[in-house]
């Protein structure tokens, strides 16, 4: 009966092709957009290291002068001065620890015949490899006594190596970076968290975009005297002169993190850090008096709004424009079905019954439903290349994420079936009496 | 006129008029919505940054790869300045630690008083005397720097504070708003009795921070009279229209040659900051103008679709009522007015959506209110839609044979 009804529901389309034309079309272009900017919005708001988000926790604790504090203001910066990195990178708490901070500068290529290369990257500790699972193409991250010696070793990025060594394996060897010579520790393979959640307070060009090019010894960038590349917040605090003055002032630009297994080390890291500011309390630091708090990823990317309120509002208007469609479709759907009130009489005067009308027209909406949702989707990929014009964050992530993708499609489907119940209910409460009385 | 058998022959089947009326009415609310985000997001990507001529002005930007020492520095980045300068067609060239819309700069929180809380944070500009002419600043009070001014500091060892200072109107107006005239007054680089403090000696009309956020803090700016040694420097270059591109590529030779030790040399112009500063707003506003025009393509086809269904299943009465000596113009005139009546409904329940609308995204992004005049605008142009739309039906309609009314009966 099935099959029967599909080829009635084909033939029926057929007869006013361009009515079927616009169904399918609207209903496409409003799939389409709410398919597209959704694709957008969940892949900004995924989870960037989901095994392990709730386990990586940032430290949030409030450093500010008292003068110009209002009690109860949000804490406005959200890392933290050297010395505090350094006395939470010995506290022994949770499982492991690092600090972040972001370097730049220059590598000089050995052959003169290559250009000097324009680099960033992340000074940090032995442990952020594992902690955040960074892959590695060669070699591995440093020891820890490379830490503790701030020697100078580097691990670099996969397209590095590959400017540098070409396919050859370059752990051991040296290269000149910031004017000194660093022994290559390890190459990491592709590694691009999206959002780029550890020191995401720090890239200018957003939050999704680019990847590090190499990463040194934390102690060795202090040691060397490699100022931070980001910003450095010194609001209300004064400094000393030269780097002396910067390592020991309350300017903060380190970014912290605190590896946990479970809830209970949670509150432990929160506990150590409440009992942190009380002791310094003490010293006359962090007057404020202001919460002491943690994140864990997900919960540290929502304070930093790290998706911006645009796509949220596309999200929004596109479900909007969606609605319209479907609107739309329902009032082209019950003038089409509308029209058909002789053939309906006359099916229901030969036996037919309502269920079986319904059935029948149903199958006619679905095919609609089916074929505006198949366009759509196509559409979007067109809807997705638009968005990704808007901006590098969005050319960044909008890349097609299939389980989301027929997700939405199935959303959609489902909606427009939803839209065509009325009018197909319509269609079969028709009384074949009248209708075959008006021939 | 004849509204009573209309709006009773539309009573008697609701729910086609209510979804054309419902399409209208959702419609308007995202049209009048949207083209306020897009009035808003142009307004703000065309504020102006306080540059006499965006177009001619490109930023340099040097990096050492070793710092030379102090004194070198300074040496070198005043023969650069010369240099520059002396490339036939620029008009100014300063060194600068910063520029308006390039979204990376210092920050710093101001005070009009030791006790007063909390400080201003304000963008941060530190460079020299050429720096008001180069960018084409107004001064619109006091006076441009004095070359004795200007602060000459090393970061590895001095702590400087410049004892004047130029701001922007903007501020001036924010830390002293009953005051006619600033210039002379001291401001607080932060809070409390050891905060620096330094003298106004200029205001500029405008002057963007580097951020160029959203609001009246856009032009919270102070510039402070220092030249500092860093392993960075950064010059603003200023030329004779049509020479920009030419002299870009010039000023980079020019410095590549100033220096023996290698650097990282690069150039932007300031309508490359803005074009980046602004690109999501821009895309946005783009992407709104595209869904809108959809909007009333989507409204319309609705709209043509509906009244050619009702214009075809009564064909058989407008015979009847032509046969009984109905004008083509009455009939015409029929289905306009009843599609009149339903677009008013839509464009009712329209305003009352959009102002909804509106509140949600008020509160959750920060939107201004919507202004009665984009819900005018939108009202009109569904309710001439809406007329344009009924119209290639009705004509169908109009021309419908009295002789119809005789045949099928």
């Amino acid at each position: 009966m099935f099959s029967y009804y599909f080829k009635l529901g084909l033939n029926s389309l057929r007869r006013n092709p361009i009515l079927t034309a616009l169904m399918v079309l609207t209903l496409a272009v409003g799939v389409a957009a709410s398919i597209s900017t959704l694709t957008v919005l969940t892949a900004m708001m995924s989870d960037p290291i989901p095994e392990k988000s709730r386990n990586l926790l940032v430290p949030l604790i409030d450093n500010g002068p008292l003068e110009g504090y209002e009690a109860g203001k949000e804490q406005e910066q959200s890392r933290l001065p050297y010395r505090d990195a350094v006395t939470f990178l010995n506290s022994q708490q949770g499982i492991r620890r690092t600090a972040v901070y972001t370097v730049s500068g220059a590598i000089e290529p050995a052959q003169a015949n290559l250009p000097v290369l324009d680099i960033s990257g992340s000074a940090t500790t032995a442990d952020f490899f594992t902690m955040f699972e960074v892959p590695f193409l060669f070699g591995g991250a440093w020891r820890v006594e490379d830490d503790t010696a701030a020697a100078n070793v580097v691990v670099i990025s996969k397209n590095i190596s590959e400017k540098l060594f070409g396919n050859d394996n370059p752990v051991g060897k040296r290269i000149r970076l910031f004017g000194l010579d660093y022994q290559v520790a390890g190459v990491t393979a592709v590694w691009r968290p999206s959002p780029r959640f550890v020191n995401v307070f720090n890239n200018q060009r957003g939050a999704y975009v680019g990847e590090e090019d190499v990463f040194i010894p934390f102690a060795n960038a202090i040691a060397t005297q490699k100022r931070h590349d980001g910003s450095t917040w010194c609001m209300g605090s004064k400094m000393g002169p030269g780097y002396q003055g910067l390592l020991d002032s309350e300017c903060t630009w380190v970014q912290f993190w605190f590896e946990v297994t479970n809830a209970a080390e949670r509150t432990a890291v929160h506990e150590y850090l409440r009992g942190f500011t009380a002791e310094q309390r003490k010293l006359g630091r962090y007057m404020r008096n202001n919460k002491d708090q943690v994140f864990d990823v997900m919960e540290w990317m929502a304070h930093l709004g790290v998706v911006s309120d645009d796509r949220k509002l596309s999200a929004w208007l596109a479900f909007g424009f969606l609605l319209l469609c479907l609107v739309n479709t329902v009032g082209l759907l019950l003038a089409k079905f509308s029209t058909r009130g002789a053939e309906v009489g006359v099916r229901r005067a030969l036996g037919a019954s309502r269920r079986q009308i319904f059935n029948q027209f149903f199958v006619e909406t679905a095919v609609l439903g089916l074929a505006g949702g198949a366009l759509g989707l196509i559409l979007s990929f067109g809807g997705l290349w638009l968005l990704s014009q808007q901006s590098l964050q969005i050319a960044a992530v909008a890349r097609i994420d299939w389980q989301m993708f027929f997700l939405t499609f199935a959303l959609a489907v489902s909606a427009s079936l939803i839209a065509g119940i009325w009018p197909t209910w319509r269609a079969c409460t028709i009384s074949p009496a009248a209708e075959l009385k008006s021939q | 006129m004849e509204i009573r058998p209309i709006f009773s022959a539309l009573m008697r089947n609701k729910m086609a008029p209510l979804l054309v009326a419902a399409q209208v009415a959702i419609s308007l609310a995202l049209l009048a919505n949207a083209l306020h985000i897009v009035k808003e997001r142009t307004v703000m990507s065309s504020r102006q940054t306080g540059m006499v001529d965006e177009a001619s002005t490109f930023l340099l930007d040097l990096r050492h790869l070793k710092a030379p020492p102090h004194e070198e520095n300074i040496a070198l980045q005043l023969r650069q300045t010369q240099l520059l300068a002396a490339i036939p067609g620029v008009l100014g060239a300063t060194w600068t630690t910063q520029m308006p819309l390039t979204r990376s700069g210092s920050q710093s929180g101001i005070t009009h008083s030791r006790e007063v809380k909390p400080s201003v944070a304000a963008s941060r500009y530190y460079s020299t005397d050429g720096f008001i002419n180069t960018m084409g600043l107004k001064i619109i009070e006091g006076r441009d720097f004095k070359a004795e001014e200007i602060a000459i500091v090393n970061v590895e060892t001095d702590t400087i504070q410049p004892a004047t200072v130029i701001i922007t109107r903007a501020l001036a107006n924010y830390l002293f708003p009953n005051e006619v005239s600033v210039v002379g007054k001291p401001i607080y680089w932060g809070q409390g009795a050891d905060a620096d403090s330094s003298t106004i000696v200029g205001v500029v009309e405008r002057l963007q921070t580097t951020n160029a956020q959203r609001g009246v803090s856009a032009e919270y700016s102070a510039i402070s009279p220092a030249r500092i040694s860093s392993p960075r420097s950064d010059f603003v270059i200023r030329v004779e229209a049509g020479q920009r591109d030419r002299i870009m590529a010039e000023s980079e030779e020019v410095i590549r040659k100033s220096h023996a030790q290698p650097m990282i040399i690069r150039t932007e112009s300031v309508e490359k900051h803005r074009a980046e500063r602004y690109r999501n707003d821009n895309g946005l506003a783009w992407m709104l103008i595209a869904v809108s025009v959809l909007l009333m393509l989507i409204t319309v086809s609705g709209i043509v679709g509906m009244t050619a269904l009702w214009v075809s299943q009564r064909r058989k009465q407008i015979g009847v009522r032509r046969a009984l000596g109905a004008t083509q113009f009455d009939i015409l005139r029929y289905f306009i007015t009843e599609n009149i009546l339903i677009t008013t409904l839509g464009i009712a329940t329209g305003l009352l959506l959009a102002i909804g609308l509106n509140q949600l995204l008020v509160a959750k992004f920060e939107l201004a209110k919507l202004p009665i005049s984009y819900l005018t605008i939108g009202s009109v142009i569904f309710f001439l839609l809406g007329i344009v739309a009924a119209y290639a039906p009705a004509r169908r309609a109009a021309s419908i044979s009295p002789a119809l009314a005789t045949r099928s009966v």
